[in-house]
C-alpha cells in the first residue's frame, strides 16, 4: 500500500517529464494528485483498521502520526496542484514562463510531493534523508523564476537549511549510538518500532544531547526562532502554490520529525527537560513573530512569518503537555496546514492581479475581487484565531492545557502574543482587503480554478471550526497516544 | 574493539593528517588549494573507513569506504573544479577574517572541541581523539562558511562539516545502517549538484559569486 501511495507522485512526475503540450502536462499533473490523495485515503483507512502497517522489510511504515502527515501531504498537495493549474497557466499566458519551465515545474511539484510523503513513511530515523531532499527539491522550485530576489532566497534556504539538517544528522548519530548499546548493532536498530520500545533504557547525557541537536536542526526546517531567517524570504519568494506546500506542509514535515525524536528522548530524559526547550523555542518563535507581522509592508512575507508563529504555537502545545496539550498541538497542525495554504492562494490571486507584493498598494480587494476579497478575509479571521474558526478551536485546546499543567508565565506570554499578532494581522488585512480599489484594477477575480481550490480549503477551515468528525477526532486521538 | 583500531598509531596519524588538510583550507587564499585540500581530507577519511572494514571485516564498511573514496574525494572535487573553471571566478578567496586570524580561530576551535569531547568522555579516551576531530571539523567547517565571501566556499564549509559528522558517525558506531549511509551520501551529492546550480545561477543573475549581494531581502 505505502508503496503505491510513493509510486504515485514519481509516476506523474515522469508522465509530466514527457508531456508535450501545456493540456497535456496540466491533466497528466492533475490525474496524478488526485490518485495520489485517493491512495493517501486509502492509507488513512487502513492504518484506522489495523493501526499500524509495515512493509518493505521494515524500511516504512506508518502508524496512526504518520497517516495523519500523509494526509495533510495529500491533501494540501491536491488543492495545490489544482491552484497550480490557474496560476502557473495565468502566469505561462502573461509571458512570465515558458511550456519547459512549466513542464519543470509540475515535474519538480510532484517530486516534492514524493519526498514529503517520505518523510511521514519512513520508519527508519533517517527520516533526516527524506527531509533533506524536500530541501534540495524544493530549492529547485524556488529558482524557477530567475529574479534576482529568489535567487537569494533560494540560495539562504539552501545554506542554512542544510547546514541546520547537519546538526540533525550529528543528533541522529548520537541516537543511533544510544541505540547500539541496546540493540545491537543491527540494520533495524533506527527504526522508530524498535526504539520505542527500548526508549526509556537509553542514556539520558546522550538522548539530551541528541534532542538538542535534533531540535536545532529540524527546527531550522521548521522555522523555529531564531533558526528561522532562512523563512521569509524563501516562503515570499516561492512560486505561490509551492509557497502553501513550504508554509502549509513541509514545515510540519520538520515538526513531525521533532515530534518523533521528542517521543523518544522524553522516554529516558524525563518529561521537563525536553518539553522545557519545546516551550522556549515556541515562544521564542510567537515573540519574534510580533514585531515583523506589526510592521510588515510585502503580505507574502507576513503570510510567512505568520507561518513562524503557528510553528511557535504546535511547539508549545507538545512542550505543555498532557492529552489536551498534545491533542491541540496535532489538531493545530492540520488547521493551520489548510487555512495558511488558503491564505497563500487568496496572496496568489492578489498578487496575479496587483502584481505587486506591498500592502500599501492594494487596497479595496472586496469590492474588486469579491471572491478572493471575502475569502482572503475570512482566512485572516481564522488564521488569527478569531471563532468560530478551526484553529480557534486549537489554539483554545493549547491554552486550556498551558493552564491546566501549571505554565502560567508561558500562557500567558502565549495569550499576549497571539492578541497583538492579531491585531497587526488584522490592521494589515483591512488595509488591502477595504477601501477604493486601486486605480486601474478592473473588477473581478482571476481564474475559476483557483477559486475553486481555495473554496475547498475554506470548507475544512469553517467545518472544523463547529464540528470535529468522531472518526477524525479518534485519529487525533491515537496520534496523541504514540506521541504521549 | 573501538580501542584496537582507533589506538592503532596508523589511524592517531590520519585523524592527525585530517585536521591538518582542514588547516590547509583555513590558510589558504587560493580556490583551487582549497579544493584539493578538501580532496585530501576526504582521501583520509576513505583511508579511516577502510581501515575498519579491514579490521572488522564488514562488507558494508568496506561499500562505505569505496563510496567515499568515489565520491567525496574524486567526484564532488572533480564538480568543484568544473564549476570553477565555467564561472571564470577569479581565483583569489575574499575572506571577511583574514588568514591568521582565521588560522588562530581554527586553533582555538579544536582546543574547544577537544574539552568539549572530553567532558562528555562517552567511551575510551582514544576514540574521544577521533569524536573531537570530528567536532572540530564540524566548527572549523561552520567557521569557513561565516569568515569567507564566495558562495563556493559556503558549499565547501557545509561539505567539511559533512566531512566531520562522517568521521564522527565511524568513530562512535563503525558508521550508521548501510541502508542510512547510502542515503546521506546520495543527498550529499544531489546536494552539491543543486548548489552548483544555484552558483551557476547566481553567476548569471548577479554577475558575482560573492555573498555580499545578497542582503536585500531583510525584514
Amino acid at each position: 500500500m505505502i508503496e503505491y501511495l510513493l509510486l504515485a507522485p514519481v509516476l506523474t512526475g515522469i508522465v509530466c517529464f514527457f508531456s508535450k503540450t501545456r493540456k497535456q502536462v496540466e491533466t497528466a499533473s492533475m490525474v496524478g494528485s488526485t490518485a495520489t490523495l485517493l491512495l493517501g485515503l486509502v492509507l488513512v483507512w487502513q492504518v484506522y483498521k489495523y493501526d499500524i502497517i509495515i512493509t518493505w522489510q521494515n524500511a516504512l511504515f506508518a502508524d496512526a502520526f504518520s497517516a495523519f502527515i500523509v494526509l495533510i501531504v495529500s491533501i494540501v498537495g491536491f488543492v495545490a496542484s489544482l491552484y497550480s493549474i490557474g496560476y502557473m497557466g495565468h502566469e505561462l499566458d502573461h509571458g512570465a514562463m515558458d511550456l519547459k519551465r512549466l513542464r519543470l515545474y509540475y515535474v519538480l511539484f510532484h517530486g516534492f510531493m514524493f519526498t514529503m510523503l517520505l518523510v511521514g513513511v519512513t520508519n527508519n530515523l533517517g527520516l533526516w534523508i527524506a527531509i533533506e531532499m524536500t530541501t534540495l527539491v524544493s530549492a529547485l522550485l524556488m529558482i524557477l523564476y530567475s529574479k534576482k530576489s529568489s535567487v537569494e532566497a533560494a540560495w539562504k534556504y539552501m545554506i542554512i537549511c542544510t547546514v541546520g539538517i547537519t546538526f540533525a544528522l550529528f543528533g541522529t548519530i548520537l541516537t543511533y549510538y544510544g541505540a547500539v548499546n541496546i540493540l545491537g548493532e543491527t540494520g533495524d536498530a533506527l527504526n522508530w518500532t524498535s526504539l520505542i520500545a527500548v526508549a526509556d533504557q537509553f542514556d539520558p547525557t546522550i538522548m539530551k544531547l541528541a534532542f538538542i541537536f535534533i531540535l536545532i536542526g529540524y527546527g531550522t526546517k521548521a522555522g523555529l526562532a531564531p533558526m528561522h531567517t532562512w523563512l521569509p524570504d524563501a516562503h515570499s519568494e516561492a512560486p505561490t502554490p509551492v509557497s502553501a506546500l513550504l508554509s502549509g506542509v513541509l514545515l510540519n514535515c520538520a515538526m513531525y520529525g521533532i515530534i518523533r525524536f521528542y517521543t523518544i528522548a522524553t522516554k529516558s530524559t524525563g518529561v521537563a527537560f525536553t518539553s522545557n526547550l519545546l516551550i522556549i523555542f515556541g515562544l521564542l518563535s510567537l515573540g519574534i513573530a510580533v514585531p515583523f507581522i506589526l510592521l510588515q509592508e510585502d503580505y507574502k512575507r507576513m503570510l510567512a512569518y505568520s507561518s513562524v508563529e503557528h510553528m511557535g504555537i504546535i511547539a508549545l502545545g507538545i512542550g505543555f503537555g498532557g492529552v489536551f496539550g498534545v491533542f491541540g498541538a496535532i489538531l493545530h497542525m492540520f488547521n493551520h496546514a489548510m487555512t495558511k495554504s488558503l491564505m497563500f492562494f487568496g496572496a496568489g490571486n492578489v498578487l496575479l492581479k496587483h502584481e505587486t507584493k506591498e500592502i500599501f498598494n492594494v487596497s479595496g480587494l472586496v469590492k474588486s475581487m469579491p471572491v478572493t476579497g471575502a475569502m482572503f478575509v475570512i482566512g485572516t479571521l481564522a488564521i488569527t484565531g478569531s471563532p468560530p474558526f478551526s484553529i480557534f478551536i486549537s489554539e483554545f485546546t493549547i491554552l486550556a492545557a498551558g493552564f491546566s499543567q501549571g505554565h502560567y508565565v508561558a500562557t500567558v506570554l502565549f495569550l499576549l502574543f497571539i492578541i497583538m499578532i492579531f491585531a497587526g494581522f488584522f490592521n494589515n488585512v483591512s488595509k488591502m482587503a477595504f477601501g477604493t480599489p486601486k486605480q486601474g484594477i478592473e473588477k473581478g477575480d482571476v481564474g475559476r480554478l483557483m477559486l475553486v481550490a481555495m473554496g475547498i480549503l475554506i470548507v475544512f477551515v469553517v467545518v472544523l471550526g463547529v464540528y470535529i468528525p468522531p472518526f477524525f477526532y479518534e485519529m487525533i486521538m491515537k496520534v496523541v497516544e504514540i506521541v504521549r | 574493539m573501538e580501542e584496537i583500531v582507533f589506538g592503532s598509531n596508523i589511524m592517531q596519524l590520519l585523524i592527525a593528517l585530517i585536521l591538518v588538510s582542514t588547516f590547509m583550507i583555513l590558510g589558504s587564499t587560493r580556490l583551487y588549494s582549497c579544493v584539493r585540500a578538501f580532496g585530501i581530507q576526504s582521501f583520509l577519511l576513505a583511508c579511516v573507513a577502510g581501515i575498519v572494514a579491514f579490521s572488522t571485516g564488514k562488507i558494508d564498511i568496506y561499500i562505505v569506504a569505496f563510496l567515499t573514496l568515489a565520491i567525496k574525494a574524486a567526484l564532488i572535487p572533480y564538480i568543484f573544479i568544473y564549476i570553477i573553471r565555467e564561472i571564470k571566478v577569479k581565483r583569489e578567496i575574499d575572506l571577511y577574517v583574514n588568514i591568521s586570524p582565521s588560522l588562530i580561530i581554527g586553533g582555538i576551535l579544536v582546543v574547544i572541541s577537544y574539552y568539549l569531547i572530553r567532558s562528555i568522555n562517552l567511551i575510551t579516551e582514544l576514540s574521544s581523539f577521533a569524536l573531537s576531530a570530528s567536532m572540530s571539523l564540524v566548527s572549523i567547517g561552520l567557521f569557513i562558511m561565516i569568515s569567507r565571501k564566495k558562495a563556493i566556499m559556503q558549499m565547501l564549509g557545509i561539505l567539511i562539516m559533512e566531512n566531520g559528522l562522517f568521521l564522527g558517525a565511524i568513530s562512535l558506531t563503525y558508521g550508521m545502517p548501510l541502508l542510512v549511509e547510502l542515503g546521506i551520501f546520495f543527498d550529499v551529492l544531489i546536494g552539491v549538484l543543486i548548489m552548483g546550480i544555484l552558483i551557476f545561477r547566481i553567476n548569471k543573475t548577479f554577475e558575482t559569486i560573492d555573498t555580499d549581494m545578497l542582503k536585500t531581502l531583510i525584514g
